[in-house]
């Protein structure tokens, strides 16, 4: 490379940079400034001080979330679901990809995308109605249904060992069309020639998903996969709010750090602890995100993030 | 800039990454801040009366006004004429700021730290009134600016009105004139009360009965209905059942820590350690195990308001009278087969009567023109015209006045509402006249029990122990609110759980802060 050629690059990918652009910016403005933000942390927040000039004080907004006993609860739990999470979810929608490629026709694959699309725009505060409606103890309609075949009722809103299994289905129901969409085009993208080639060859239908689509989904999988653990310490407050609420029973199963965070902080509204709670969690994900990439790199240095 | 060739497979997917990563970019924060926007209701009218003329006022001013909550859709047709007419009276026009309720207590104290040109703001006790009044947002009002700029206000405000609004001694704003009382009634179904044979409700006892009654003979009617996993960090019929039965006053309704009213040395105690919890526990989990409420009323998620509308709920307990009072009125509209009626389950406890700081005017530090600003106050609240004007709109349009104290909805009513001029309630105010009568005979047999205590204007300051106030909450929503609706079947256990975990919480530590900050509150009013 020689010297100047900064802008003759410039000028050469123009047409890409300027595709390129509006992330940068988006990224910048709404990630890379506020993150001077993360002061907050350490200030006991005022307005008349603002961000910058508030009063340090030192590791105090900290101190509600240790000194609680239940930092490692909802941090076990919080990673403990987002595992969860990502396997159900991404071998569930790898399963349903390759079906819907092998087994369909396009017509129906394009209905079938669509119908397994939906849930995903359904807004979790209305999945949790009609979760009200389908569990509540006294007119849901599953104890209705338990009821006429003379069985007895199930108390699911009292009982805590039943919703780390039920979380996670609704997850899984939630996004698997969106994930799917994702495996189906990167199977799309594959070349139809190797799959010729194994037909001729005599490979059935099991062996050429075997040996053709899923090795060649791993890098999809695997990026998905690292982007997904960089977030293993947020919960997905929208779902366990809104399924969950602030019912106590339970909590042991089901608190993660968000909704924990959430609840202890909306009564004083401090902006200092809620911002020492974020910092938690960035700082664990950060951690988690580059130990994973690490090992990816160990495992096939061209497919790890960075 | 070099890049890497990557497999073909891969681009559509790059698409889809980086709009994946721009959407999780925008999931994030985002916090929820509940406003509690109380309801002002109205008291009978009196007197009215002219400005006094001994004022300058040969300058004409422009004055600028803070308000909070929406923009109504008929402010420029009032305001326009309320100018006209301040124009006539004390040569002034104001012109009004409204702070939405979706952002106003962030942009409140900005106003103040920005120093922004304005000479009033509505202000309250849940409105920074404290906060703003120590930082020195508000000019001091001295008695002498009083009698000279605001004489009407000054004649028709009660004396402990005044009181309640001091913040160490000083004054700092023009609070409402209005009697208003904190106690919590009950609504329930008086048809089906009738109907099973059941006697008047005006106990404790009285209102189990009843509710035991409903669970046992009306198949498909929930006697009681909550919404217990709103936020509020009790059993919702607490305050009837604990405070009010007890004659304590919670300082803080985030905290468990209370003291009794007639104490004069005000001495904190945790309403959970009492033997008055403990019983009130088995109330609770008889009426829970008679099938009173739903065994999911935690994760309850209707209005229960709507369920007694439509049928499906016998009761709710404790709400404000006035709440109670609209509702009744609208069964009455709405779905008069289905008769409802109103009941204080603790008639000979003391009444707690708002204080006055609930809403009000104040004049800002640096106003240019603090006098006129005073005389405007004065105006709002004693002119019966202007006051008729400012708090229901355009009579014929957004109101329509039924003699000197009431009023029913006119045509446009909703075009004009929704903002905090209440700050200069008033006996001038106007009663809706499908106001029940019931509530209104309540509300006159409480005035007569209304108490006055020391720490009545006590605010507990929790800055210090705010990481204490916050595990608190949570270990209340986690531990109390259960065992209070009776989910958890061994009481004796779930109790000693929950003075275990706010023990670990740091509930000592909150309540000497508090006893501390009493005792000083206590040693300067002496």
């Amino acid at each position: 490379m020689n010297r100047g050629g900064f802008w003759s690059d410039v000028s050469k990918y123009r047409v890409l940079l300027l595709m390129l652009l509006p992330a940068v910016l988006f990224f910048l403005l709404f990630a890379y400034i506020p993150m001077a933000g993360i002061v907050l942390a350490f200030k006991q927040f005022n307005y008349n001080g603002g961000i910058f000039g508030s009063p340090w004080n030192g590791l105090d907004n900290f101190r509600f979330f240790f000194e609680s006993g239940d930092a490692w609860r909802v941090t076990r739990n919080t990673a403990l679901y987002n595992i969860a999470f990502i396997i159900v979810n991404n071998v569930l929608q790898i399963a349903a990809a390759i079906l819907l490629f092998e087994a369909a026709r396009p017509f129906f694959r394009k209905i079938f995308q669509t119908m397994l699309f939906l849930p995903y725009f359904i807004s979790w505060v209305v999945v949790g109605a009609i979760a009200y409606n389908l569990f509540n103890y006294d007119y849901g309609m599953l104890n209705s249904v338990l009821g006429w075949l003379g069985m007895e009722p199930i108390d699911v809103y009292n009982t805590a060992a039943y919703w780390p299994l039920l979380l996670v289905l609704i997850s899984a129901w939630k996004a698997l069309g969106y994930g799917t969409v994702m495996y189906l085009a990167a199977i799309t993208g594959l070349d139809r020639e190797m799959y010729e080639a194994a037909e001729i060859d005599g490979a059935n239908i099991f062996q050429r998903i075997i040996h053709i689509t899923i090795p060649n989904l791993m890098p999809t999988l695997i990026i998905l996969m690292l982007l997904a653990i960089g977030n293993i310490f947020r919960g997905d407050f929208g779902m366990f709010y809104n399924m969950v609420g602030t019912n106590g029973i339970l909590f042991s199963t089901t608190d993660v750090i968000d909704t924990y965070v959430f609840r202890a902080l909306t009564a004083n509204n401090d902006i200092g602890m809620s911002a020492a709670a974020g910092f938690y969690q960035s700082i664990l994900g950060f951690v988690t995100i580059l130990v994973a990439n690490w090992a990816v790199r160990r495992y096939d240095k061209d497919r790890a993030l960075f | 800039m070099k890049m890497k060739t990557k497999k073909a497979t891969l681009l559509p997917l790059a698409a889809a990454l980086s709009l994946t990563a721009i959407l999780s970019a925008c999931s994030g924060g985002g916090n929820a801040e509940p406003s509690a926007a109380p309801t002002a209701s109205p008291a009978p009218s009196a007197a009215a009366g002219e400005s006094s003329g001994a004022v300058d006022t040969s300058q004409e001013v422009k004055l600028k006004m803070i308000l909070v909550g929406g923009k109504p859709v008929d402010y420029d047709k009032v305001f326009g004429e309320l100018n006209a007419k301040l124009k006539e009276k004390i040569n002034a026009t104001v012109d009004v700021e409204f702070l939405d309720w979706s952002d106003w207590n962030q942009k409140y104290p900005l106003k103040f730290a920005a120093n922004e040109d304005f000479d009033l703001v509505y202000t309250a006790n849940w409105a920074y009134y404290n906060d703003q009044a120590l930082k020195g947002g508000f000019l001091e009002l001295t008695e002498d600016m009083l009698k000279k700029y605001a004489p009407q206000t000054m004649e028709s405000m009660p004396a402990v009105s005044w009181d309640q609004a001091k913040v160490d001694g000083k004054l700092y704003m023009v609070p409402n004139n209005n009697v208003e009382v904190n106690d919590k009634v009950v609504l329930y179904r008086e048809d089906l009360r009738k109907k099973h044979n059941l006697p008047e409700i005006n106990s404790l006892d009285t209102y189990a009965q009843y509710l035991k009654a409903i669970a046992a003979n009306e198949k498909g009617i929930i006697p009681y209905g909550a919404k217990a996993g709103d936020g509020w960090k009790w059993h919702e019929m607490d305050q009837a059942t604990l405070e009010q039965h007890n004659d304590w006053n919670l300082v803080d309704t985030t905290l468990p820590l209370a003291y009794k009213m007639d104490d004069a040395t005000g001495q904190i105690f945790n309403i959970y350690d009492t033997q008055e919890f403990k019983d009130l526990l088995v109330y609770y989990k008889d009426l829970a195990d008679s099938g009173v409420w739903s065994k999911n009323v935690v994760s309850n998620k209707n209005d229960v308001w709507q369920d007694i509308k439509a049928g499906k709920v016998a009761s709710y307990a404790a709400q404000n009278l006035g709440t109670a009072g609209a509702n009744l009125a609208e069964m009455r509209r709405d779905n008069p087969s289905l008769e409802v009626a109103i009941a204080d389950i603790t008639p000979d406890g003391k009444k707690i009567a708002a204080i006055s700081t609930q809403n009000g005017m104040a004049v800002h530090a640096t106003s240019k023109n603090p006098e006129r600003a005073l005389m405007l106050i004065d105006l709002l609240q004693n002119d019966k015209e202007i006051h008729d004007l400012t708090m229901y709109g355009i009579a014929g349009e957004n109101y329509v006045p039924e003699g000197d104290d009431k009023y029913t909805a006119g045509p446009a009513a909703g075009n004009y509402t929704g903002f905090s001029n209440w700050g200069w309630n008033s006996p001038l105010n106007r009663k809706d006249a499908s106001y029940p009568k019931e509530a209104d005979d309540i509300f006159n047999s409480w005035q007569s029990k209304i108490y006055h205590f020391p720490l009545e204007t006590f605010v507990f300051n929790g800055e210090k122990v705010k990481a204490e106030v916050a595990n608190i909450g949570n270990v209340m929503t986690r531990y109390a609110i259960p065992l209070e609706y009776g989910l958890i079947k061994d009481i004796d256990k779930g109790h000693a759980d929950l003075i275990k975990q706010l023990k670990a919480a740091g509930i000592d530590k909150v309540q000497a802060e508090m006893q501390a900050q009493v005792d000083a509150f206590l040693a300067a009013q002496k």
